[in-house]
């Protein structure tokens, strides 16, 4: 069979936006791609999805499942056909991402200095010291050019009426870069007059940017600052992005052994002695990154790393304590941050949150839990969710019970319809809910946004959950200029 | 370099040498233990004793059963010298340098790693066994160009060099003690050259014995050349000369005291084999003076990594 028969039958399901099809035919973006599409046989996509799959295998990008003692290489499932997002839409996007940034900046140089935000009663003050996110030992530390989120992923989901929605906050260590590069890069292998004829917008200058801003946070003004990348360590299950960034900066990866502090500067053990790190990329979560402050028995961090981060010795990206911004709840407040820090209307609208500790708003949580997903507000990854449409009522029970006792560690958001890209699966092309999550870096030349982003796909028919954890994969995603 | 890193980069490349000795050991074994004649009695216990550390009761369990013995050294998963364990730690230490290492050079060890996890041990019956062997040699073969051929020449080469000579030296010097041992350190004698088949294919130098060495003396040649010839790859000498190159490009950027002092062992170590007398080497002095070397080679290995390699 060829490719044009199986797009012929391509459904989309009712009531949802498809980024390809409309109920009259294809949307104009797509045009390019269909046509393309056309020329193959079933046989040679399948050819490209296996050598696609061996690619990723032979490169090591893999993840590591241990059962029976035994690790098991597995790779990220890749979806071979890109999604596209037209310029446009990507513009309103972009707009709305630095919108949001620069508000979420002012706020964490806010909340951890004056507090205006909460004297001027924006923000509930109990909100925030009941955040568990919320870290006083970084209280009052100044950090360079007032930027706390240097790297975000922020995920945008896309509602029946096609509108954006701005799903989460990702302001500590989001994660995932690695594979909108090398998407991109496998792409090129599978598809290279596709990409050429739609004349693709380039995302590979990331590395190259973030570098750039890592090097312009170095605390002195030296000619050759030493920026590292502090990662976990082998067994984290990012740790081929950590040294994907690595090789394509060329900066030294280190783990937490590798460094110590003295009079408050932070040194690498190298073959020749100690040297002078000015600049930390960390991947290790606020909770390891020094033993003295955080959690005492963590061996991933430095000893002495938040006494050299407050005197200015060390940049550390993220800043630490960003988790306070990126909180669940919180989420609820940045329409309302973007107001008050910059007296702008929000560009991207938030998902409609019901704050549970609000007795009103869980009334009506409840009442209608079956339209809802109740969320834990310090988990993520898909994990502490509850999908009030497929749950069965021992769960649902279960999660008001846990409301009930601890009301402020809940939210709940109606269920959206994410919307559906087609997908090449078992040689036919269905219909998949994707999310967004576009990379933004800020640095103290403003806020770049590499044009396209992770497009994360729910493989398992009509579920909603895009997260690798849960049988999500990933997608190219295009951005190019529509007539 | 990153002390953590140079540690790795040394012991990536000391298991794959070892690997690489390992299967060219276990072919030869496997090849000439087909031959009915002066090896009739040739069995997997030296390679075992060798290359694992398996309790005298497995060996004397599994050492006349070759299926037994190959799926021990190279498939078995508690045997922590198995080729399979030495793939998965050469991928681990690959893993943690993958910034310092060649895309190239890191793509293949992940080949290497996950080939050798897809064998299962029916690849390793008499039928096919010697192409299994084969293609992991040939793989092994491949890494040592493929480093060779994109590895910049900087500190990390040089630590990877360091690696792979020390192992392969250590190598040699076990291979060859073991297979004296069997004749008594009886150098004088001068017995079939059949009987050192098994030691010179193993080190890839029979063929070099053949065309070098005319006379019918087989023990004190072959003892001369896997301990003096300078122009065969496995010979201690040749292989301390390579160590010493290597540490000179490491210690001469940021000379000290200590380096100082290593670099003088080393410089006696290679004094000690380059000056020996030949004629002094007899059934008496030959045990500790291979004990002796091995020593003093392993004492060095082990300064060299408190100088440069400490970072705990």
């Amino acid at each position: 069979m060829d490719c044009a028969a199986l797009l012929q039958q391509y459904k989309i399901p009712p009531g949802i936006w498809d980024e390809m099809a409309t109920a009259s035919g294809t949307r104009s973006q797509y045009n390019n791609i269909v046509a393309a599409l056309q020329q193959y046989a079933v046989s040679d996509l399948q050819q490209k999805d296996r050598l696609a799959g061996e690619l990723f295998m032979n490169q090591g990008i893999t993840f590591t499942v241990y059962s029976n003692n035994e690790g098991i290489e597995r790779i990220f499932p890749f979806d071979i056909i890109p999604r596209v997002i037209t310029s446009k839409e990507w513009n309103h996007i972009e707009n709305g991402i630095k919108q949001r940034l620069k508000a979420l900046n002012l706020f964490l140089k806010d909340i951890y200095n004056e507090q205006q935000i909460i004297k001027d009663k924006i923000v509930p003050a109990a909100l925030i010291a009941s955040c568990p996110h919320y870290t006083r030992e970084v209280f009052g530390i100044k950090v360079p050019y007032d930027i706390y989120v240097h790297i975000s992923g922020i995920d945008l989901i896309r509602g029946d009426d096609g509108t954006f929605y701005i799903l989460e906050d990702n302001l500590r260590t989001p994660s995932g870069v690695s594979y909108m590069l090398e998407n991109r890069e496998i792409t090129k292998r599978l598809f290279p007059e596709m990409l050429h004829n739609n004349k693709v917008k380039m995302v590979s200058n990331y590395p190259l940017l973030l570098h750039e801003i890592l090097l312009s946070l170095a605390p002195q003004q030296i000619s050759n600052p030493t920026a590292v990348i502090l990662t976990p360590g082998i067994f984290n299950s990012a740790y081929y992005e950590h040294t994907f960034l690595a090789r394509q900066m060329g900066v030294p990866l280190v783990e937490g052994r590798d460094l110590l502090v003295d009079n408050h500067k932070v040194y690498m053990k190298t073959t020749y002695g100690l040297q002078r790190v000015h600049v930390i990329y960390r991947r290790v979560d606020d909770d390891f990154l020094d033993p003295l402050v955080f959690k005492p028995d963590s061996v991933l961090g430095v000893p002495g790393l938040v006494g050299a981060y407050r005197k200015g010795n060390v940049a550390i990206v993220n800043a630490m304590g960003n988790g306070v911004a990126d909180d669940k709840a919180v989420y609820n407040y940045v329409p309302a941050m973007i107001k008050y820090y910059l007296n702008e209307e929000p560009i991207l609208p938030n998902v409609p949150t019901y704050e549970l500790s609000d007795v009103e708003q869980k009334n009506y949580v409840f009442e209608n839990i079956h339209k809802m997903v109740v969320k834990r507000t310090n988990q993520s990854g898909g994990y502490g969710m509850l999908m009030g449409n497929k749950a069965e009522e021992k769960e649902i029970d279960d999660f008001k019970k846990a409301i009930e006792a601890d009301p402020r560690s809940f939210i709940a958001q109606p269920i959206i319809k994410l919307s559906t890209v087609p997908c090449f699966i078992n040689g036919k092309f269905e219909a998949r809910h994707v999310d967004l999550r576009p990379y933004a870096l800020c640095g103290p030349n403003g806020i770049d946004i590499v044009p396209g982003g992770l497009t994360r796909v729910a493989l398992k028919e009509g579920s909603l959950v895009v997260n690798s954890s849960q049988g999500g994969g990933s997608k190219d995603t295009w951005v190019i200029d529509v007539e | 370099m990153l002390s953590r890193i140079a540690d790795s980069m040394f012991w990536l490349s000391r298991y794959m040498e070892r690997s690489d000795g390992l299967l060219r050991t276990v072919r030869t074994h496997y090849i000439l233990m087909l031959d009915k004649g002066v090896n009739a009695h040739l069995s997997w216990q030296p390679v075992l004793k060798i290359f694992t550390q398996a309790k005298d009761e497995i060996i004397s369990a599994i050492k006349d059963n070759s299926e037994a013995s190959l799926d021990y050294l190279l498939l078995d998963g508690e045997n922590i010298n198995s080729l399979k364990i030495l793939f998965a730690k050469a991928r681990e230490n690959a893993r943690g340098v993958q910034d310092h290492i060649t895309k190239e050079v890191w793509e293949h060890v992940n080949f290497m790693y996950h080939s050798i996890n897809n064998l299962a041990p029916e690849h390793f019956n008499h039928t096919s066994v010697i192409e299994a062997i084969d293609t992991l040699t040939n793989s092994c073969i491949l890494y040592n160009g493929v480093a060779d051929t994109t590895m910049p020449r900087g500190l990390s080469w040089n630590f990877m060099s360091l690696g792979r000579y020390i192992e392969r030296c250590l190598l040699t010097i076990e291979l060859s003690d073991k297979y004296f041992s069997l004749i008594d350190y009886n150098i004088e004698d001068e017995k079939d050259i059949l009987q050192w088949r098994p030691l010179l294919l193993s080190l890839s130098g029979y063929e070099l014995h053949l065309k070098t060495y005319r006379t019918t003396t087989y023990n004190s040649n072959t003892l001369h050349q896997v301990l003096f010839n300078e122009n065969f790859t496995r010979s201690v000498l040749y292989n301390l000369i390579r160590i010493e190159r290597y540490f000179s490009k490491i210690t001469k950027q940021e000379p000290s005291e200590k380096t100082e002092a290593l670099n003088k062992m080393l410089g006696r170590l290679i004094s000690k084999i380059k000056y020996t007398d030949f004629t002094s080497l007899n059934q008496k002095t030959m045990p500790s003076y291979l004990n002796d070397t091995r020593k003093e080679l392993a004492s060095f290995s082990r300064q060299l990594a408190e100088q440069f390699f400490s970072y705990y």
